[in-house]
């Protein structure tokens, strides 16, 4: 080698063995391999290494793809249940006819019952809250899926009732004494309004149970919703994170529709 | 081709790269399996078709540091290597070699693992890697450095059961 060449670094050497080099630069490293036994020693190993870990993984690439991971049966499952019920059960506590309390939302209360429960309620997702709801405009689903991933710092998926007439119409986020909670209101073609709570659910969490509760002067369906909710919390600390078992969801979808029309009478 | 197609070419590395990381079947299928249900629930996010498979990956390393090793599956292997499986099917016997540089690769640390078998085994270009797991280029580099100096360690033989060289 008589002409001064730019060195050689290391970055290059990963980038030959890697085949990552032009014919030109591959052959400077060659020449430079050819001067340098240390330097070929240690290209040697990492070459020899790098066969011996392709080998070692390649029975597992060559192995029949199983039955579990047949993509177009994962595929017809998935598409079925996008905006089936289940995806929206883990850590979902509905309380019934909250049109407003507290400030939530910009519709006073009529029913005595349901001011009562929303007060509570409101009550206690503010408690232990040092920060301030951020309320959101109606007819704004975009725009409050993003406000709820930033306020709860994970990601909510409002979940979709439209099977059930319902569409999102608003809602909010604040704090809860479990964490960060965001509240939706939904509303159908004849102007009844539900609202959920979504909040993470922890293990053992027995305020859920309370939850349904305060709601459950609105609806007798409330306490089943809630039930839903503790069920498949106690495994995921995920917000909407898929996971509750198909019983619940499917007494949850019932109820998210059923308890609707209770709600019509507190909330017109 | 159809998006559905271009998943299931992809199946057989996503398994290969769940193996490599948690040297155990069943769990390295229920994370395949998780990583392409969550794709399926992501697709309209994938922006290029020439994309797919780093996506894929990326998707995949996050539920398994999410998830997995949170379950501490990484901390009872390297606490046993022996309950790891054979790197062979079942009709084959694994080489010296073999053996060899799976020692090696459970020694490494996590992020020297993922690297080494992303760029070896998977073939990923050095950016791909670090736009896959969140860090700079440069870091991948050094990684992949003190990664390939460990197995070779390991290949060459002067690691051996019983006799650690302490640096």
């Amino acid at each position: 080698m008589t002409a001064v060449e730019r060195p050689i670094g290391e970055d290059e050497l990963h980038a030959y063995v890697d085949g990552f080099l032009g014919p030109e630069r591959r052959l400077t490293v060659e020449r430079y391999l050819a001067d340098h036994p240390d330097a070929a020693a240690r290209i040697a190993g990492w070459q020899a290494a790098g066969e011996a870990l392709r080998e070692a993984a390649a029975w597992k690439f060559q192995e029949p793809v199983p039955a579990a991971l047949n993509i177009a049966r994962l595929a017809e499952t998935r598409i079925a249940s996008r905006w089936g019920p289940w995806r929206i059960a883990a850590g979902i506590v509905i309380a019934l006819a909250l049109g407003a309390g507290s400030g939530w939302l910009a519709r006073a209360p009529r029913g005595a019952g349901g001011a009562a429960s929303a007060r509570k309620v409101a009550a206690a997702v503010n408690r232990e809250s040092g920060s301030h709801p951020v309320r959101l405009a109606a007819g704004q689903p975009a725009l409050l899926e993003g406000r709820v991933t930033q306020g709860s710092g994970g990601a909510v998926t409002p979940p979709d009732l439209s099977r059930s007439g319902y569409r999102l119409v608003g809602g909010q986020v604040a704090a809860s004494g479990q964490g960060p909670a965001c509240m939706l209101l939904y509303e159908d073609a004849q102007g009844t309004r539900i609202t959920l709570l979504m909040r993470p659910v922890q293990k053992h969490d027995t305020s859920a149970t309370q939850f349904a509760e305060s709601g459950g002067g609105n609806g007798g369906r409330a306490p089943q919703l809630a039930e839903a909710g503790a069920d498949s919390g106690g495994r995921v600390p995920q917000f909407a994170e898929a996971g509750g078992n198909s019983g619940s969801a499917a007494r949850l979808a019932e109820g998210g529709s059923g308890g609707g029309a209770t709600a019509a009478g507190s909330c017109p | 081709m159809s998006v559905l197609s271009k998943l299931e070419e992809n199946i057989p590395s996503l398994r290969r790269y769940a193996w490599t990381l948690l040297r155990n079947s069943s769990d390295a299928d229920d994370l395949v399996q998780e990583c392409l249900l969550k794709a399926l629930d992501r697709i309209d996010t994938l922006r290029a078709a020439s994309d797919l498979r780093s996506w894929l990956f990326t998707i995949m390393h996050n539920l398994y540091v999410n998830r997995w090793r949170r379950m501490k599956l990484r901390a009872r292997l390297a606490a046993d290597n022996a309950e790891a499986e054979p790197a062979v099917g079942p009709s084959q016997q694994a080489s010296a070699e073999i053996q060899d540089v799976l020692r090696g690769l459970s020694s490494l640390t996590e992020e020297q693992r993922q690297i080494v078998l992303l760029v070896a085994v998977e073939g990923f270009q050095y950016g791909e890697v670090a736009a896959m797991l969140g860090i700079p280029v440069g870091t991948v580099m050094s990684r992949l450095s003190r990664a390939r100096d460990r197995l070779r360690e390991f290949v060459e033989g002067r690691e051996r059961p019983l006799l650690r060289r302490v640096k």
